[in-house]
């Protein structure tokens, strides 16, 4: 790590001021670390967050049922939370709670979770220079290696979504909380992942100086049922090759609400739009089965990566029979 | 871990005695580097600086800071930069070498240390964040009378080969049996999931922690 400035502000406020393009946000530093170390990004300055805990820590749960989750609460915390208890948040604990490792788990900040860049190899190490992160003319991974990489939403990079809070938080119908200078705002998590074209260099759509705050949760979240599912090379460790989250309403035997969202697929996390035909349906392992795989006739895969076809329907499948309680 | 009084000293006699260990060379030559043309000013004329108030203000780059880590019960102050990872302060700088260095990127638990009783990657960490924290590391754990419930069952069940994981799987091990007491198989799969062996003494190793598991309970 080349050296740099610790800047340890004492308010969102000052935080959000002493914020550059050069002087990047720091919460446990495990993605940014990671990028220092690898040189691919070299900032003057961080900002840390870590000393904010009373303004961005914390899981809270209000009389109305709608709850707070601090950007500086762990991903452990989140995992074990009896906040997070009811069966329509089982999607969010068991994403959590199943990601990287403990010791990641027991410091990686759920806010740094959702922004943390991408994992293709290419973008992760400086000895190569491609389009996404600017010091290049094109995508390495098209021609390249690519069995790790995206098979929807694929328009200038091949990248994946990387987080797993984000899937679930999508079906939860999350929204994030903002800061930049003293002013506040609120807006669809959704709304934090880029479209094309600014899609092609980055990652979120926050500016250099926005502090996230909190992700909020509706009280209509804890009701029904949801899970979370995920494929990997290994049994622990690794980043998901495919996963899917699910949100559920069950009422006399008919699904009443349904909202599916796919990670480790596409450079964002990929609403499943298609889920609405489950309404109005009885739950059964034949109607999940024909979802995915009307749902993965789309996808676009490249020459290494077919196999998160068959392994993403399962998975889908997997978590669907979960959220329904089959 | 500690009962009473400030832990021993575990730095072995030749270090602590002005004996000139490898270790003591390597920190005297890179405290040279930083106190080069770059560093001179900063530093003082070599002098280091000490403690910034821990969460605010602005510490510059390139500069040594002395900071207060407390490690196993004690309290020891550690010249650091902005840069320095909790690892590299602990083995570098505190002489405390049980720790290893592998990856250093989260992705092997070699360097697993205790931070307010979690297991955590000191390599992804950095020092100047681990101020005001209780941290033990795998010196923490025995006392002088006997070693920890944990490393007796490692030994016991020879849950080793060349033994450089074994540090970070025991810490990860004593947090595990911390936070569950007497856990499943499964559980215990999940916990000591961020330790990779590349001896492959997996077997052994869940079995001595079963084994410390147990002990404990009775
Ligand atoms: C071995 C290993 C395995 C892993 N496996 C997984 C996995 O399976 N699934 C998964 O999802 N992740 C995985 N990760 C990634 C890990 O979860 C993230 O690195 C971690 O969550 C990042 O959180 P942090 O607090 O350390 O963020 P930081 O590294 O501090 O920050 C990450 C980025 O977000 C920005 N940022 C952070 N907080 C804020 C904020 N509040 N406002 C504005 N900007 C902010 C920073 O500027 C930085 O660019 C793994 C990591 C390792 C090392
Ligand atoms: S050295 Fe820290 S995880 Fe490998
Ligand atoms: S004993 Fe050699 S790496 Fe585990």
């Amino acid at each position: 790590m080349n050296p740099f400035e610790l800047r340890n502000p004492d308010s969102v406020a000052a935080a959000s001021g002493a914020a550059g393009p050069a002087r990047v946000f720091k919460a446990a530093g495990i993605d940014l670390l990671d990028r220092l170390k690898e040189r691919i990004d070299d900032p003057d300055a961080l900002v840390n967050l870590l000393p904010l805990g009373a303004e961005l820590g914390g899981i809270g749960r209000s009389d109305d049922g709608t709850i707070r989750l601090g950007a500086l609460v762990t991903l452990q915390q989140i995992a074990d939370s009896d906040a997070l208890a009811a069966p329509g948040l089982r999607a969010l604990r068991e994403a959590c709670g199943e990601a990287a490792t403990p010791q990641v788990r027991s410091r990686a900040t759920l806010g740094g979770n959702l922004l943390q860049r991408n994992r293709c190899w290419y973008f992760r190490s400086a000895a190569f220079q491609c389009a996404h992160d600017g010091k290049g003319d094109r995508c390495l991974a098209w021609h390249g290696e690519n069995r790790y990489h995206a098979i929807f939403g694929v328009v200038d990079c091949l990248r994946v979504h990387p987080s797993n809070a984000a899937p679930p938080l999508m079906v939860l119908g999350a929204e994030v909380e903002v800061q930049r200078g003293e002013a506040r705002r609120r807006q669809p998590i959704a709304a934090l992942f880029p479209d094309s074209p600014a899609a092609a260099t980055a990652e979120h759509t926050l500016g250099a100086d926005d502090v996230l705050i909190a992700v909020h949760l509706p009280a209509a979240a804890a009701r029904g049922g949801s899970a979370y599912r995920e494929s990997r090379e290994k049994q622990s460790f690794d980043w998901a090759t495919t996963a899917a989250a699910v949100h559920l309403g069950v009422e006399g035997g008919r699904i009443t609400s349904a909202s599916i969202c796919l990670g480790a697929v596409a450079p964002n996390p990929w609403p499943v739009d298609d889920a609405q035909s489950l309404v109005g349906e009885a739950p059964s392992r034949e109607l999940f089965e024909q979802l995915a795989r009307r749902v993965f006739r789309r996808a676009t895969p490249t020459e290494q990566n077919r196999y998160k076809v068959e392994v993403g329907q399962a998975i889908l499948v997997d978590a669907l029979l979960a959220a329904a309680g089959l | 871990m500690q009962t009473d009084g400030p832990a021993p000293d575990r730095t072995p006699a030749s270090r602590r005695s002005g004996g000139f260990s490898r270790r003591s060379f390597l920190k005297g030559a890179s405290i040279a580097a930083v106190g080069g043309p770059a560093g001179a000013a900063a530093t003082a004329g070599g002098a280091i600086l000490t403690d910034a108030p821990r969460d605010t203000g602005t510490i510059p780059a390139g500069q040594l800071r002395e900071i207060a880590l407390r490690v196993n019960g004690v309290e020891r102050r550690v010249a650091v930069e902005t840069r320095t990872t909790l690892l590299d302060a602990l083995r570098d700088g505190l002489d405390l070498t049980g720790t290893k260095k592998v990856c250093d990127r989260g992705a092997c638990g070699a360097c697993t240390v205790l931070v307010d009783g979690q297991p955590t990657n000191s390599c992804l960490m950095l020092a100047h964040d681990a101020v005001g924290r209780e941290i033990t590391t795998i010196e923490g754990l025995a006392s002088d009378a006997a070693l920890h419930p944990v490393q007796q069952a490692f030994v016991e069940h020879d849950a080793l080969q060349c033994g450089f994981c074994t540090p970070g799987f025991v810490m990860s091990a004593v947090a595990c049996l911390g936070k569950h007491g007497k856990p499943s198989p499964a559980t215990l799969r999940h916990e000591l999931a961020g330790n990779i062996c590349r001896c492959g003494t997996y077997g052994r190793i869940f079995a001595a922690v079963q084994d410390a598991a147990g002990r404990a309970g009775r």
